[in-house]
């Protein structure tokens, strides 16, 4: 019998227990998928970094290191086990041609190496260790997955012929946040190419026991040695491996908590209205002495039916889906993970979503409780809990219109149904909001000064050539006699050494010149116009513990300088820890120059990059879009798309919602309806008090959204850009698609949700619902 | 005397599973401005229906109403809920009001519609009306807290509140005790000494004995009519014999 009731009661709202249905199932796969991912996802990174031998220290270093030095310090330390140091050759990214492709455009620096002898392999996709023969070419697999390189293609380095042969996984830089890519040919090519780059050191061990790691990198520092550059360790460079498809599976997480969130909508909503509608039988039934446990599992039966359907088919939708969502990890990582573990941690997972439904579904049906038999015969309702609104009566309504009334009152006289659906209008509010103010934040030019690059209007740049200073003059006296340059500021980056707290000595790279032309922003504190002032990176302040006021204390050829912090600000350029200062330092080389131009009124950005390219043919010369745009273009993209994914799914939730609300409130209020026609409303009348409900629920759920965006949204967007080493985060808002664009979408939606949904109030015969 | 509605052989015929059943069959009508008309028949004979289709709630499938001179034919469903909310009162068996509205906003609620400017005026209308029907002291209760027969007077008032030229009343006693039943048709009796029209669906005989007209339904149609030419409490006896009378030659 208990069968034949719940199958009934699942035909009977077959609309809904099917979105139900539909609800559960993607919250399962979701899960699942996430399980899934996690165990591949660590398999495989864990997978790669063994095959891989990759190194437990790598300190990066800029010029020749001395290697017997190194050597001794190796066999005297007692953890390490294996030692080298490997040659990156940094080829700037004009020099190097695949097929149609030129990698000019890009923001990571491609160098090339050979195979390494003993650890710190470069694999092949199927896991091997690569061996080049001459003319062939194997690209980092990030340039096989965004399209730049193919196999087989024709490619010119420097004039130097190669065909690409393969991809190559690289357990150090396979990650884009990795800002290097290591090409891999043959100990002949490399030879060959040798004279056209600049040479990078890697300086890598290998330790007996990883928990060393630490009390090694103390003796490295403490032996003072090579540190010309970034140190980085193994957890580093699993973390940089995990890091964007972890980004992935925490989103997946997060929709499932979303989707979650309305499949437990939808049951609160038929378990509601069911039980107002069935209050009269359970009334019956408790008269006749049913126990009120015996009812609830006639209602839990249906809901274990519908998620354990739910479930099941949840598992198999992530079964068939894993293999899309693993294909990126499969690409650039490889396979790995433990199937048994990842196929039990899924199924856990969605055996917990099974569960939260049902305690969900008992923790509804807790009102059973308040459904006393006498009233519940008599009047055939469940009696509404807490104060009704008795204050809001026609009677002494002065001013609204009769139908808005009527709709406001309801809202206002049943909170708790409705509190599920301005739920929904609030989270689709935040989640079309969050994206899109990030979105435009950073697409926006103040976003440049945050981020620590100056507003201007293009930049030069010259790098690591030995006659700079020669170069910088030319470019000087260029811009000076040049009509169009209303502004500009040489900046020379130069490497000091810095003694921290502790008594230690550490590298730190000062871009020296007038900041007051094109000034960054500052978290606290302002630019260095005086000798004696340096301004930090926040990440740089961090490291060196050092606040506005503090001294810095540089110990560049033997002698102190002390310089006074005047200002600290976000900066995510070169690594998030630079430093700036105005002194005159002639005893040191340049790292680089960067030259930032503002250009008269009128003047096209775009033309005159194109002649200074002309013109200055040894540097490299961006429009400050462009700098921006390649700079933060991925994640700039990557927003963008989250923008406009959330907008549609928020704007889809919403439809769905809010049909669905309103095809229960029509079923359920069919006879209030006739009674509104027999006294003469139109159909107009009562859609009329349908859209005001509607619209109440709206207006407020936009509002309440838009506020939560604006302070949630933007500490959780803050701390998203914080981790890159920016501070002080504020939105930019674009006033016209924050608060005009989105509410018109989401007011359109429900409106025209509540319109359509509304149109079955015609339909609804009052001969038929009042019964004689 | 004016008359308020014709109807001419009306058909309704309802749609149940593939078969169709003739509810209404070419049954036609009259009342006049003011008249009291009573209908009487077996269960199932059409009555119900009779009222929704004269009240404009159900379309009818041919023949001509027309109210007040108006064809209702030729209205729209906004004209027919207009036409509802200003001259017609609709009373029903179960009292119909919204449980989400106390007593006085259910018995606002049609009036209010179009007239907020009046709301004060209208408002004390309502507690005159409520005065008369012996239920002002409920304006504010819900509806789960008054009794049945309160619940009817709220519905009388409710359809009164407009001024209406008719009310259609469905069995508006059939659901109360004889004492509460015989209190509601002296209210009703003295809406129509007023002026108001009244057509009232009835299974007793003692509340068909008040009015000027008895129509007797069967399969759908009128089939025959009791004419009172003596009214009052004097008559009330023997107008009484006289439907009790028909009732038996019909086998009612
Ligand atoms: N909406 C409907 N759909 C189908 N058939 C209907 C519908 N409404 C009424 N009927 C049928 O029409 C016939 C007449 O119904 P109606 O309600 O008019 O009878 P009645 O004379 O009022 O009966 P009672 O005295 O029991 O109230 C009945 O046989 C009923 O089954
Ligand atoms: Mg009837």
């Amino acid at each position: 019998m208990f069968r034949r009731i719940i199958r009934n009661d699942i035909l009977k709202s077959r609309t809904v227990s099917f979105i139900t249905l539909v609800f559960i199932a993607a919250a399962a796969a979701l899960v699942s998928l996430a399980a899934l991912l996690t165990v591949h996802l660590t398999g495989a990174i864990d997978g790669l970094m063994i095959q891989a031998k990759t190194p437990h220290f790598l300190q990066m270093n800029t010029g020749q290191p001395n290697i017997s030095r190194l050597e001794s310090f190796a066999k005297k330390n007692e953890s390490v086990t294996e030692f080298q140091v490997l040659e990156f050759l940094n080829v700037e990214g004009s020099e190097i041609v695949i097929g149609a492709n030129s990698l000019a455009g890009s923001v990571q620096d491609n160098g090339f190496s050979t195979q390494s002898s003993s650890f710190d392999y470069l694999l092949s996709l199927d896991g091997t260790v690569i061996h080049p023969s001459d003319g062939e070419l194997y690209v980092p697999i990030a340039y096989g997955r965004d399209g730049t390189a193919q196999i087989g293609d024709k490619a010119v380095i420097h004039g130097k012929q190669f065909t690409v042969k393969g991809f190559l996984r690289d357990s150090q830089m396979n990650s884009l946040l990795a800002s290097s890519k290591r090409f891999l040919i043959s100990e002949h090519d490399y030879n060959e190419l040798k004279n056209f780059g600049s040479m990078e050191y890697l300086v890598e061990f290998r330790l007996k026991n990883l928990d060393d790691l630490g009390a090694f990198e103390t003796a490295y520092i403490n032996e003072g040695l090579e540190a010309n550059g970034p140190t980085v360790t193994y957890p580093l460079f699993k973390m940089m491996n995990a890091v964007s498809d972890g980004l992935m599976i925490a989103v997946i997480l997060l929709v499932s908590a979303l989707v979650v969130l309305i499949a437990f909508l939808c049951i609160r909503f038929t378990l509601l209205e069911k039980m107002e509608e069935d209050a009269r039988e359970i009334g019956v039934m408790k008269a006749i002495g049913l126990r009120t446990l015996d009812i609830k599992k006639l209602y839990l039966g249906k809901y274990t039916a519908l998620g354990g359907a739910g479930c099941i088919i949840g598992g198999g939708i992530s079964l068939g889906l894993s293999k899309i969502a693993l294909k990126n990890i499969r690409l650039t990582i490889g396979d790995g993970g433990n199937k048994t573990l990842a196929i039990s941690l899924s199924i856990i997972g969605i055996l917990l979503i099974y569960l939260l439904i049902l305690v969900y579904v008992s923790h509804v049906l807790r009102r059973f409780h308040k459904i006393s038999a006498a009233q519940a015969i008599r009047f055939g309702g469940i009696e509404e809990t807490g104060k009704r609104t008795n204050r809001l009566t026609l009677s002494n309504n002065m001013f609204l219109n009769t139908n808005v009334f009527l709709g406001i009152k309801e809202v206002f006289q049943r909170k708790r149904l409705y509190a599920t659906m301005l739920s929904v209008v609030v989270v689709s509010a935040f989640i079309i909001l969050v994206p899109l103010n990030l979105h435009h934040t950073i697409s926006s030019p103040e976003f440049g000064t945050y981020m620590g690059i100056g507003r201007s209007d293009l930049i030069i740049r010259m790098q690591n050539t030995s006659n700079d200073d020669q170069m910088v003059k030319e470019t000087v006296q260029m811009l000076q006699s040049d009509k169009d340059v209303s502004q500009y500021a040489v900046l020379t980056s130069k490497r000091f050494t810095a003694r921290t707290i502790t008594g230690r000595e550490e590298p730190i790279k000062i871009e020296l010149g007038n900041h007051s032309i094109f000034p960054v922003l500052y978290v606290t504190g302002k630019e260095p116009q005086k000798q004696g002032e340096i301004a930090l990176s926040v990440l740089n302040a961090k490291e060196l513990k050092k606040q506005v006021g503090d001294i810095v204390v540089l110990t560049d050829h033997g002698m102190e300088t002390q310089l006074v912090v005047c200002g600290i600000y976000s900066d995510i350029t070169n690594g998030g820890k630079t430093a700036k200062a105005s002194f005159v330092d002639d005893s040191k080389e340049a790292l680089w120059n960067t030259i930032c131009v503002k250009l008269s009124q009128d003047v096209s950005v775009d033309k005159k990059v194109g002649e200074y390219g002309k013109s200055l043919g040894f540097a490299k010369i961006s429009g400050i879009n462009g700098y921006i745009t390649q700079t933060f273009g991925p994640t700039i993209r990557s927003v963008g798309k989250a923008a406009a994914v959330g907008m549609v799914a928020a704007l889809f939730m919403t439809l769905l919602i809010t049909l669905l609300m309103i095809k229960m409130l029509l079923a359920k209020e069919r006879y209030s309806i006739a009674v509104m026609k027999s006294v003469g409303y139109t159909s107009k009348d009562i859609s009329a008090q349908y859209l005001s409900r509607f619209l109440l629920i709206l207006t407020t759920g936009v509002i309440l959204g838009t506020v939560l965006a604006n302070t949630l949204g933007e500490t959780l967007a803050g701390a998203l850009i914080a981790s890159f080493g920016a501070a002080s985060f504020q939105f930019v808002i674009d006033p016209i698609s924050a608060y005009l664009v989105t509410p018109l979408l989401l007011g359109g939606t429900v409106l025209l949700a509540a319109f359509f949904g509304s149109s079955g109030v015609k339909n609804i015969k009052i001969s038929q619902h009042i019964k004689e | 005397m004016k008359k308020l509605i014709k109807a001419e052989e009306i058909v309704k015929v309802f749609d149940q599973g593939g078969e169709s059943q003739t509810v209404l069959s070419h049954a036609s009508l009259d009342i006049g401005e003011g008249e009291f008309v009573a209908v009487m028949g077996p269960s199932g004979s059409g009555k119900s229906t009779l009222l929704f289709v004269l009240s404009g709630m159900d379309p009818a499938d041919s023949g001509t109403i027309t109210f007040d001179g108006a064809d209702l034919s030729n209205m729209s469903e906004d004209e027919l809920a207009d036409l509802r909310r200003t001259k017609i009162g609709f009373v029903f068996q179960q009292p119909t009001l919204l449980k989400n509205l106390n007593i006085i906003d259910n018995i606002l609620l049609p009036s209010l519609r179009d007239n907020r400017k009046e709301a004060k005026w209208i408002k004390k209308r309502a507690e005159e009306l409520m005065e008369q029907m012996g239920i002002g002291e409920l304006a504010d209760r819900e509806i789960n807290q008054v009794s049945g027969g309160q619940l009817q007077r709220a519905g009388i008032c409710r359809a009164l509140m407009s001024g209406p030229k008719i009310i259609l009343a469905d069995e508006p006693t059939g659901a109360l005790n004889s004492k509460t039943a015989q209190d509601i048709m002296e209210l009703f009796s003295g809406i129509n000494r007023e002026g108001t029209a009244l057509l009232l669906v009835t299974h007793d005989p003692r509340v068909a004995a008040r009015a000027e007209r008895v129509l007797f339904m069967s399969d759908g149609r009128i089939v025959s009519e009791l004419k009172f030419l003596a009214r009052g409490r004097e008559a009330l006896e023997k107008n009484l014999i006289k439907v009790m009378e028909k009732m038996n030659e019909l086998g009612i």
